[in-house]
């Protein structure tokens, strides 16, 4: 994993979860929540639960407002480009719009080498559904972010109806858009209920637990 | 098209445009923002009208004169903009014109917050605007619900010539849901048109779409012809969803999202050996009362529970004609009731675990 790893896509294709997840599982510094595009289930609504495992939370200049959309993001993002000691998640916001957010950071960041930017890609998600539709919106994001995509991210599921079937539909699909653009798949996501899923799935398996959208469903 | 998943307000925009949808006029407002977004790319996509007004007042306007026009249309907005579309709204029930309108509610009163609540209950469900009128009122409690019955919205608004609200609150906006679009809805038998100013292409006697009646006698009788409506909405379109109700003691009443909360709570329910149902009311205006009378001779009580401070209580106590007992419990200003605090407000009426 490099120090700092962006995480874009649509919304609903889990970058908060994943953010959360991962930031988790390798006691990551800072979780960055880019996300000005979404009202409710963002990362900072888990502001004391990452305090609590020594993860640092950066979120609006406003802090502890989640009922506010108010599109203020903290200069503190910039940190990790800056201080090469840290390392971080950035979780933006859902379509090529929250990518653009990145941009502000960007020029202080010395060596490209230390950053992932990973999209993540459900072909249950209309805008995602096939490689030419997942190419067009790689393309919008680093058309928006000013940076190549430099990996992808299986998170293919309908939530409580998915079937081992699906994720290797998915990574089928992944595979091709792989091949085209020379990036790896390097995660795959495997919902915390589904562990029995025991295809060899490509990249790192993340055995995800929800935490931003748990309590609603 | 197989299932996919979608946002809330990406599949009810999306339900729209399969509804046949021709024209959309709106106005930002969280949480309902994605509905316009989606289907300012998607109408254009489908030959079809997008504006993003300059106020909300704007949009009910043109949707006003769209639907004098036959269009099928429709506009959404969240608690404070429908607040501010009330004007227009009595004017298109007034001139009896067909529309769907979504409200994806927010806290209140005045701007609230963004988060999900179902404070909006009272003024949709008693017209909301000045005058004798109704919304045909449906209160889905999934994104698979709020699909299907988006898809028959727009028939009934025309069956009815008059417009539907769509009534749902800020999660199922917000919230992600594997979603078919292909699922049949029930058609409606529609009569064309011919009210609509629609040009008057054939030369016929002229359409005035009008709301204003300046003679008693005459506008009584049209205050008349609108009850008739209602009274067939109440009589004959009442919709309801009764749950789990077999030898239950105590019968949850609940519509849109904590309906759905509630589904969780009767499962924990369950295992501590409580019998609890749910009564989901899915028009809220027709109010469900004939569900009040299907309900088996073992409840012994009611709990309504609502996001908002009891505005359904009313109704509840019309419908329950005095015979059970009432307990409300709700959460408010944004705050989604857990399952298990239902849990706990229907053990502490029925008394403890193993009671039922």
């Amino acid at each position: 994993m490099k120090r700092i790893t962006i995480i874009c896509g649509h919304y609903g294709s889990g970058k908060s979860e994943i953010s959360v997840n991962l930031a988790l599982k390798y006691k990551i510094n800072y979780l960055i929540d880019l996300d000005i595009i979404n009202p409710y289930f963002r990362s900072r609504s888990l502001s004391v639960m990452l305090e609590e495992n020594n993860i640092h939370l950066v979120e609006s200049t406003i802090k502890n407002m989640t009922g506010s959309d108010l599109p203020y993001v903290s200069g503190e993002g910039v940190v990790p480009f800056v201080n090469p000691n840290i390392t971080a998640i950035y979780d933006l916001g859902g379509t090529e719009n929250g990518a653009r957010v990145l941009v502000q950071f960007l020029d202080r960041m010395k060596d490209m080498n230390e950053v992932d930017l990973l999209c993540s890609v459900n072909i249950f998600r209309p805008e995602t559904h096939d490689v030419k539709s997942i190419l067009k919106t790689i393309a919008m994001y680093e058309a928006e972010t000013q940076l190549r995509v430099t990996g992808l991210i299986n998170n293919t599921n309908l939530i409580n109806d998915t079937v081992e079937e699906d994720l290797i539909r998915g990574e089928e699909i992944l595979l091709e858009v792989s091949k085209i653009l020379n990036i790896p798949i390097k995660y795959t996501v495997i919902e915390e209920s589904r562990m029995n899923f025991n295809h060899e799935f490509q990249g790192e398996r993340i055995d995800l637990i929800r935490h931003v959208a748990k309590k609603f469903l | 098209m197989a299932k996919v998943l979608m946002k809330g307000n990406e599949a009810m925009a999306l339900a729209a445009i399969y509804a046949g949808c021709e024209a959309f006029y709106g106005y930002p407002i969280t949480p309902q923002n994605e509905l316009p977004e989606y289907l300012s790319k998607h109408m254009a996509l489908h030959g079809k009208a997008f504006v993003q007004s300059e106020s909300e007042v704007a949009a009910i306007n043109m949707v006003y004169g769209a639907a004098g026009a036959g269009a099928r249309v429709m506009t959404s907005s969240s608690s404070p903009g429908i607040a501010l579309k009330q004007e227009g709204i009595t004017y298109i029930a007034g001139a009896e014109l067909p529309a769907v309108i979504i409200n994806v509610m927010r806290g209140g009163p005045g701007l609230g917050g963004i988060q999900p609540s179902q404070g909006d209950y009272k003024q949709i469900t008693r017209g909301g605007g000045n005058g004798d009128y109704y919304l045909y009122s449906l209160a889905p409690e999934s994104l698979q619900e709020a699909v299907d019955l988006i898809k028959e919205s727009f028939d009934i608004a025309d069956y009815f010539r008059n417009p539907v609200m769509i009534a749902v609150d800020g999660l199922i906006g917000q919230m992600m849901e594997p979603v078919d679009f292909d699922r049949e809805v029930p058609k409606w038998d529609l009569l064309p048109k011919t009210w609509a100013a629609d040009g008057n292409p054939q030369g016929r006697e002229k359409n005035i779409i009008n709301s204003l009646y300046l003679d008693p006698l005459v506008l009584e009788q049209h205050n008349l012809k609108l009850k008739a409506k209602y009274d067939e909405m109440r009589k004959n379109h009442q919709r309801y969803e009764l749950i789990n109700m077999k030898d239950a003691d105590i019968v949850i009443v609940a519509y849109g999202s904590v309906a759905r909360i509630a589904r969780t709570a009767v499962e924990m329910l369950t295992e501590k050996g409580v019998k609890c149902g749910i009564l989901k009311p899915i028009t809220i205006f027709p109010y469900p009362d004939q569900a009040f009378a299907e309900l088996p001779d073992s409840v012994r009580n009611l709990l309504v529970v609502e996001m908002s401070t009891g505005q359904m209580l009313d109704d509840v106590k019309i419908a329950n004609e005095g015979k059970l007992p009432i307990h409300f419990y709700g959460r408010v200003g944004g705050v989604v009731p857990e399952a298990e605090e239902i849990v706990q407000a229907v053990l502490k009426i029925v008394g403890g675990e193993n009671n039922g």
